[in-house]
């Protein structure tokens, strides 16, 4: 048996076969758990943010209005999601940030690249959360303008005046390192 | 020191100048911004598998609860019919569109839009989508009833110029719907109200039932 469309899942749980649903869950759970994870600054945050945005999914699936494109739609459910994160995070105050993003296989790394990197993380925490996502978008995900256009219903300019702010505000936070 | 990139270098940035078509004096200034990017974190995160299970089980306990709305327990047997028509125009470019509802019952041939459909669904609602939309080459109506299958309910083009139409059997209760314009296009019913879908879209809404009013 071929492997079956999202959308043909998706119609699947919709018509009440739930059970469908974890294959969804499978395809997307690490595609974008690094996203929610540089968003947040935690891996733990992010396993929890993109178990939210699974369950929330499946209680809006009949919002889903183009089940072929689930994996653009779940995708703007969990950025919410994070977005919706970061702001509680802030709301509770200094103290709460702690870089735990793994820093995996970076022990051949000289040691500057990784403090560059966690100062990196840290930096990357203060900026605006819509001034975060549109660069990890295209400096971790690796999407070109366009696509994160695409994905976001943003135009192109308004992105780069996003990110050209974002390359300010990350040069003066790690100008010492730089 | 200013601390602001020079608008080359953030094109630079952005992957659209390469060092060499940046002017010498601008070369420092590219190279920390190559430490910038050269300090991402592009590492890979693995959720753990027990994930799946932790939402599957919450699934399984929602799909249980979940039930069909209450508010609409009960409105099944009226005999009454209610119409809701409407033709709006929304531009030179697009589309006016109206849903026209006929409340059928077990006993009652359809009105107005006879097809077979309603013969297996005595608990369905004949609903009447219209939309004008000139110049279109394919027109459906996608939404909560058919899964958003678009290729589901196509519309047809009537005698009136650029107004297409389709009736669909819709089981009582409220779905959400908008129609797709020549397999791209994503167009909402002016004539309806719309809920926002949550995620920075909205659709359009019809309620059916017996206690149904025009909408």
């Amino acid at each position: 048996m071929g492997t079956r469309t999202d959308g043909e899942i998706v119609r699947a749980v919709l018509a009440g076969d739930t059970e469908q649903y974890a294959e969804l869950v499978r395809r997307y759970r690490d595609r974008y758990a690094r996203f929610a994870a540089r968003m947040l600054g935690s891996a733990d945050e992010a396993e929890d943010v993109v178990q939210e945005a699974f369950i929330r999914a499946f209680e809006q699936l009949q919002q889903c209005r183009d089940p072929d494109n689930f994996a653009g739609w779940f995708f703007l459910i969990l950025r919410n999601r994070c977005l919706a994160e970061r702001r509680r995070v802030v709301r509770a105050g200094p103290g709460v940030d702690a870089v735990t993003v793994p820093a995996t296989e970076r022990a051949d790394g000289p040691l500057e690249q990784d403090e560059r990197r966690r100062a990196l993380q840290q930096a990357l925490l203060e900026l605006t959360p819509e001034q975060r996502e549109v660069f990890v978008l295209k400096h971790v995900e690796d999407l070109s303008y366009e696509e994160i256009a695409g994905r976001l219903g943003a135009s192109v300019p308004s992105l780069k005046m996003r990110m050209h702010r974002a390359y300010d505000r990350l040069r003066e936070r790690l100008k010492e390192i730089l | 020191m200013t601390t602001v990139f020079h608008p080359l270098v953030k094109r630079f940035l952005d992957g659209e100048l390469r060092l060499a078509d940046l002017p010498p004096e601008l070369h420092a200034e590219a190279r920390a911004a190559e430490r910038l990017l050269g300090a991402v974190d592009r590492t890979a995160v693995t959720l753990p598998a027990a994930l799946e299970a932790r939402v599957m089980a919450e699934v399984r306990r929602r799909a249980t609860v979940s039930t069909t709305p209450r508010w609409w327990h009960g409105l099944i047997a009226s005999r009454e019919i209610r119409v809701r028509y409407r033709l709006w125009t929304l531009g030179p470019a697009l589309a006016a569109a109206a849903a026209l509802v006929l409340l059928l019952t077990p006993s009652r041939s359809p009105v107005g839009a006879a097809t077979p459909v309603a013969a297996t669904a005595p608990e369905s609602v004949f609903v009447r989508f219209v939309l004008f939309a000139p110049g279109a080459h394919r027109v459906s109506v996608a939404g909560t009833f058919n899964q958003w299958d678009a290729t589901a309910a196509p519309l047809a083009l009537t005698g009136a110029a650029g107004v297409w139409t389709a009736t669909v059997a819709l089981p009582i209760g409220q779905h959400q719907y908008a129609f797709l314009v020549d397999g791209r296009r994503w167009v909402n019913d002016p004539a309806a109200p719309t809920v926002d879908d949550g995620f920075g879209r909205r659709n359009s809404v019809v309620a059916v039932g017996a206690g149904a009013r025009a909408l």
